[in-house]
């Protein structure tokens, strides 16, 4: 009866953690586009998790991890604008909504939850595309940030070349934990 | 009676399970991460006039505009020093992250120089070394003619050498610390008594004002005491602002020179009277080659 009862808790645990989707390499990339300069960093250091159990989803990127490229629009994004050593990273999580676990193919999803970044957390409504890839979820979504809503300022001599809300796209690959 | 509390038992853990499982959702994202290199410890290459442990990022060459003004002492005949001005113009080229190399020439002492910048050791923060460690050397070349007063010259009379180790801490996001020992040698002197070889101990911070201003000053006491009669430490106070690719300084020093061996070991003016030049650094940045 004991080893029983060992097994099946166990098997559930196991069954648990199947539930569970990750990884440390998303990719996310972000664009701000003014007609003077396009400006574009990339990090592939994101890490996602799913839960498709309870639906929650959380996202956090290493604002570190964003390169760009030139050397000084690197050092001016974390010194004058993420104020990085101070908000070392921005994180989502929230909750999926309308998805089918067992549909095949990408589906349209909505993401209900939190977005932090330099210290400042947002209610947000995300729109992308899940899909079941057998081994785990590939998500996908694009979505924009403004600037002002994370007080990140943009002094005036640079408005022209930086936009005040900046696009960002996200790929992430999945895999059971 | 076994049975029940079995049942419960499982319960238990079944129900402590799923309570885990929605919390530590977040865990996943704990999982310890490297130390992270600390950076922008000062703003520009340069304090003042001495070397931070900022580099050229690599396939960036920076481009350095200086001027250094007349004694603001000379009063309005001299516009307070604006009639006298002299330049430096430098060019630095990240090798690579760490490595610079780079030339200048000063129109003080039309003087040339040739310099290599290796920050070999970073702070980092969570773990790591509490400090970074820059080596900076310079080979100067004096390029006046020589006097015509019968005494022989050679062209290895006009090289001097300045080596010295930058050792700087980022305090918090304002506030950043450095002491910068360093070492002078002259293949000649101008008087038969000084000597060839002179050491300095310099110490600089930056204080950030808001993100696009700081304020930064530079020390720098000069070895062996007692120094010499007319020779004095530089000292230098100045603002840099930042706008974009630009970073402008803008100082006050009682140091004519703008290379190593002239603002460390040939300073004739004093700040107790007045004698003073302002001065300003512009800091042009360009990508040319690849990250």
């Amino acid at each position: 009866m004991r080893l029983f009862l060992l097994l099946a808790l166990l098997f559930f645990g196991t069954s648990l953690q199947a539930q569970r989707f990750a990884t440390r390499e998303a990719h996310i990339a972000f664009l701000s586009e003014t007609p003077i300069e396009d400006i574009r960093a990339e990090s592939r250091e994101a890490s996602a998790i799913f839960d498709a159990e309870t639906g929650q989803l959380a996202f956090q990127v290493p604002i570190l991890s964003f390169h760009f490229p030139k050397a000084l629009m690197e050092e001016h994004f974390n010194e004058n604008y993420m104020e990085t050593e101070r908000y070392p990273k921005a994180t989502f999580r929230g909750q999926v909504m309308d998805l089918d676990l067992s549909a095949d193919g990408p589906q349209a999803v909505r993401a209900t939850g939190t977005l932090e970044m330099h210290g400042v957390a947002v209610e947000r409504d995300i729109t992308g595309s899940m899909e079941n890839t057998g081994s785990g979820w590939r998500i996908e979504a694009a979505f924009d940030v403004p600037c002002a809503d994370h007080d990140i300022a943009i002094p005036k001599v640079v408005s022209e070349n930086i936009a005040e809300v900046i696009g960002v796209t996200l790929n992430a690959n999945l895999v059971a934990q | 009676m076994m049975r029940l509390s079995q049942a419960a038992l499982v319960a238990l853990l079944t129900l402590s399970l799923t309570a885990s499982a929605q919390d530590d959702l977040m865990d996943f994202f704990d999982a310890p991460t490297g130390p992270e290199v600390v950076t922008s410890t000062f703003k520009a290459g340069r304090i003042i006039n001495v070397q931070s442990p900022q580099t050229s990022g690599r396939g960036e060459v920076n481009f350095i505009i200086a001027h250094r003004f007349g004694r603001i002492s000379d009063g309005a005949y001299a516009l307070w020093g604006l009639d006298n001005a002299q330049m430096r113009m430098g060019l630095d080229f990240g090798v690579t992250d760490q490595l610079q190399v780079g030339i200048a020439r000063s129109s003080f002492g039309k003087t040339l120089e040739a310099n290599a910048k290796w920050r070999f050791l970073e702070q980092k923060k969570g773990g790591g070394s509490p400090i970074s460690l820059t080596g900076y050397s310079v080979w100067m070349r004096d390029g006046l003619r020589f006097p015509e007063d019968g005494i022989e010259r050679r062209g290895v009379h006009r090289l001097s050498y300045v080596h010295q180790i930058v050792i700087a801490r980022k305090f918090s996001p304002e506030f950043s610390l450095a002491v910068i020992p360093s070492l002078v040698h002259r293949n000649l002197v101008d008087q038969p008594a000084r000597p060839n070889d002179a050491a300095t101990v310099g110490f600089g911070f930056r204080y950030k004002l808001n993100q696009r201003l700081s304020v930064n000053g530079e020390y720098h006491v000069l070895l062996p005491r007692p120094i010499q009669d007319g020779l004095h430490n530089s000292l230098s106070l100045g603002l840099d602002i930042e706008t974009g690719g630009h970073v402008f300084q803008l100082h006050i020093t009682n140091s004519r020179g703008m290379f190593e061996r002239s603002f460390l070991t040939e300073t004739y003016d004093r700040w107790q009277d007045g004698e003073l030049y302002f001065g300003f650094n512009i800091n042009r940045v360009f990508q040319v080659g690849k990250r």
